[in-house]
């Protein structure tokens, strides 16, 4: 029981990492980023290269990464996006292209096998009976607090008031003079940074390799309906919701059936409630 | 020359180039490879029906085209069936699984649709991989018997049915049926407005899209004699959006050329090696920034409209 307590609590905080990212882009721009899951595989690679290859100390590998694609985020934004924007298909199209070239470079610069990335806390504790990596612990410790400081960051300053203007009406936030493509490009560097910050913290004890992005990239996908597209709020209680599902089948039934939970509630939801728990009901 | 003419003359030059072209481009390989381009034209034509039209993109063709692969192997091989029953019944199959995802997904708008279809196609392949004693798991049904002898038969039968697929898309799309289609594409508010009930004319452009896609499975399952799991993938979905995206979407038989051409260009390819992959996204990024439109059916605009 306390099993499933603690393993649901770390992968509800990922999937809640990489929803709100996929989330905020959806919801402030209107961009359907199907390259997502690049950025989770590129801050695992990131911190894997940085790492073995240069010999930066863990953090400093992390950090590096983790800003480099958010940089990475925004260049696509202003470069590929932005002319784009406007021409129905071409942006998630321009996205997939750039998600099966990163996955390709990833590819041919490190091979298909399985890599292994240093852990930040090596130990591991117990908690209530039940031995769980330091690793994991600090997965959920880390992602709730960035997911704290983006609240407040949303909630409480001058940036963040225009983040949820334009959320709301993009002409109004427009007339008011918010500078509408600078906040998109800021929203997409959250994005790839909350992206990649689930990468580096994921990468020492789930698989990494090229393909790895898709799979969470689906959950994000799940994750954002449930909970209603464009809501923070609600891709942050769906995340713990499909988290806990999905641990709860893993133990109980197999786990070659948990990622059926996610994509059947994704089914569900869009049968009873197509706005999910917390969206804005629009038809 | 007036453009109805031209576009007559177009698809007469084209499907005579495709029925001489084995005779000149000699060997089994090469028969093999031209009869799976015309098989991804099925693919890419009958998804751009649907969504090329109507604005609503499906990211989940892979569901059709497996769904349609999986038929055709378990009637072949489970039931014993004659080849020639695959077809109708990967047609049917696919119609059903496309009723049971378009009437939920299809009444509401944005990208709901596009997401319940890619997750829709990714349940399916789950469970094919759940229940692997039945399905055969990763490796997938095997040892499926062909439709034709020969090589050269079935490439002519892929080549008659890509080019009367078309044609009867085309035809759709031309009638007033089309037109509401389109209309739902460009502006879906007015269009109920006006009076017409669109959900139920996107869910029957959804399943008039699903049955060649159904058939496409088949036809490929007969061709690579088995139908696995990774034909359900998202990368199928993707490369058929793909296909249709350089084809030019909306177009129907630009799809099914711009199919036709990426099979080609991944073949030239091949001496890349390893690079072929990154080399192919690459060029889909080039496409997709500085042609939005797509590439074969508005170069064939421009072309049919010179002599006007």
């Amino acid at each position: 029981m306390n099993e499933i307590l603690i393993y649901g609590a770390v992968i509800s905080s990922v999937y809640a990492l990489l929803a709100v990212g996929f989330t905020l882009v959806f919801g402030v721009a209107r961009t359907l980023n199907l390259a997502h899951g690049s950025f989770y595989a590129l801050g695992a690679y990131g911190t894997f290269l940085m790492t073995t290859s240069l010999r930066l100390p863990l953090t400093v590998a992390a950090t590096l990464a983790v800003l480099i694609v958010a940089a990475l985020g925004v260049v696509m934004e202003r470069v590929l996006i932005r002319p784009l924007r406007g021409t129905g298909l071409a942006v998630p199209m321009v996205t997939l292209a750039v998600a099966l070239v990163i996955e390709q470079a990833l590819f041919l610069g490190f091979g298909s096998e399985y890599r292994n990335v240093p852990s930040f806390i090596a130990a591991s504790v117990g908690v209530g009976g039940v031995d769980v990596s330091g690793q994991r612990l600090f997965t959920v410790a880390v992602s709730w607090s960035v997911l704290s400081c983006l609240w407040v960051f949303v909630h409480r300053t001058r940036q963040g008031s225009a983040i949820l203007a334009l959320s709301q009406d993009r002409e109004a936030a427009q007339y008011v003079g918010i500078p509408v493509d600078r906040v998109y490009a800021l929203v997409m560097g959250i994005s790839a940074a909350l992206a990649a910050t689930a990468g580096v913290l994921t990468a020492p004890f789930l698989t990494v390799q090229p393909g790895m992005g898709l799979m969470p990239m689906i959950k994000a996908f799940s994750i954002v309906i449930v909970g209603g597209l464009g809501s923070v709020r609600g891709s942050i209680v769906a995340a713990l919701l499909l988290g806990y599902a999905e641990t709860l089948i893993a133990y109980k039934v197999s786990t070659s059936w948990t990622e059926l939970v996610s994509l059947a509630a994704v089914f569900t939801t869009l049968v009873l409630r197509p706005a999910g728990l917390f969206g804005i009901r629009t038809r | 020359m007036s453009r109805a003419r031209a576009n007559i003359a177009g698809a007469i030059g084209f499907t005579t180039v495709m029925v001489v072209l084995p005779l000149i481009v000699r060997g089994r390989y090469f028969i093999g490879v031209f009869t799976l381009g015309l098989i991804y034209g099925i693919w890419a034509a009958s998804w751009d029906f649907m969504s090329g039209l109507t604005g609503r993109e499906n990211f989940g063709h892979a569901l059709f085209i497996g769904a349609g692969a999986y038929t055709a192997a378990f009637l072949n091989t489970v039931w014993m069936a004659n080849p020639w029953w695959s077809l109708p019944a990967a047609a049917c199959v696919a119609v059903a699984f496309s009723l049971v995802v378009g009437i939920p997904t299809l009444r509401l708008s944005g990208p709901y649709f596009a997401l319940a279809t890619l997750a829709a196609a990714a349940i399916l392949q789950r469970l094919a991989l759940i229940f692997w004693e039945r399905t055969g798991g990763e490796d997938g049904l095997q040892g499926i018997a062909p439709l034709l002898g020969s090589p050269l038969g079935l490439y002519y039968l892929c080549l008659f049915s890509l080019v009367a697929i078309v044609a009867i898309l085309l035809a759709i799309s031309a009638s007033p049926w089309g037109l509401i289609l389109r209309a739902i594409g460009a502006d879906e508010l007015a269009c109920r407005a006006s009076g017409h009930n669109t959900t139920l004319y996107k869910v029957v452009a959804f399943a008039i899209g699903a049955a060649p896609a159904g058939l496409g499975g088949a036809l490929y399952a007969h061709h690579q004699l088995q139908a696995g799991p990774q034909l359900l993938s998202v990368f199928v979905s993707v490369s058929v959006i793909t296909m249709a995206y350089v084809g030019g979407i909306g177009s129907v038989y630009g799809a099914a050329i711009g199919a036709i051409l990426l099979t080609f260009l991944t073949e030239l390819l091949r001496g890349a090696g390893e690079w072929r992959l990154l080399v192919y996204s690459a060029v889909l990024v080039l496409v997709v920034f500085f042609r939005p439109h797509g590439l074969v059916a508005p170069l064939w605009h421009a072309l049919s409209g010179v002599g006007e």
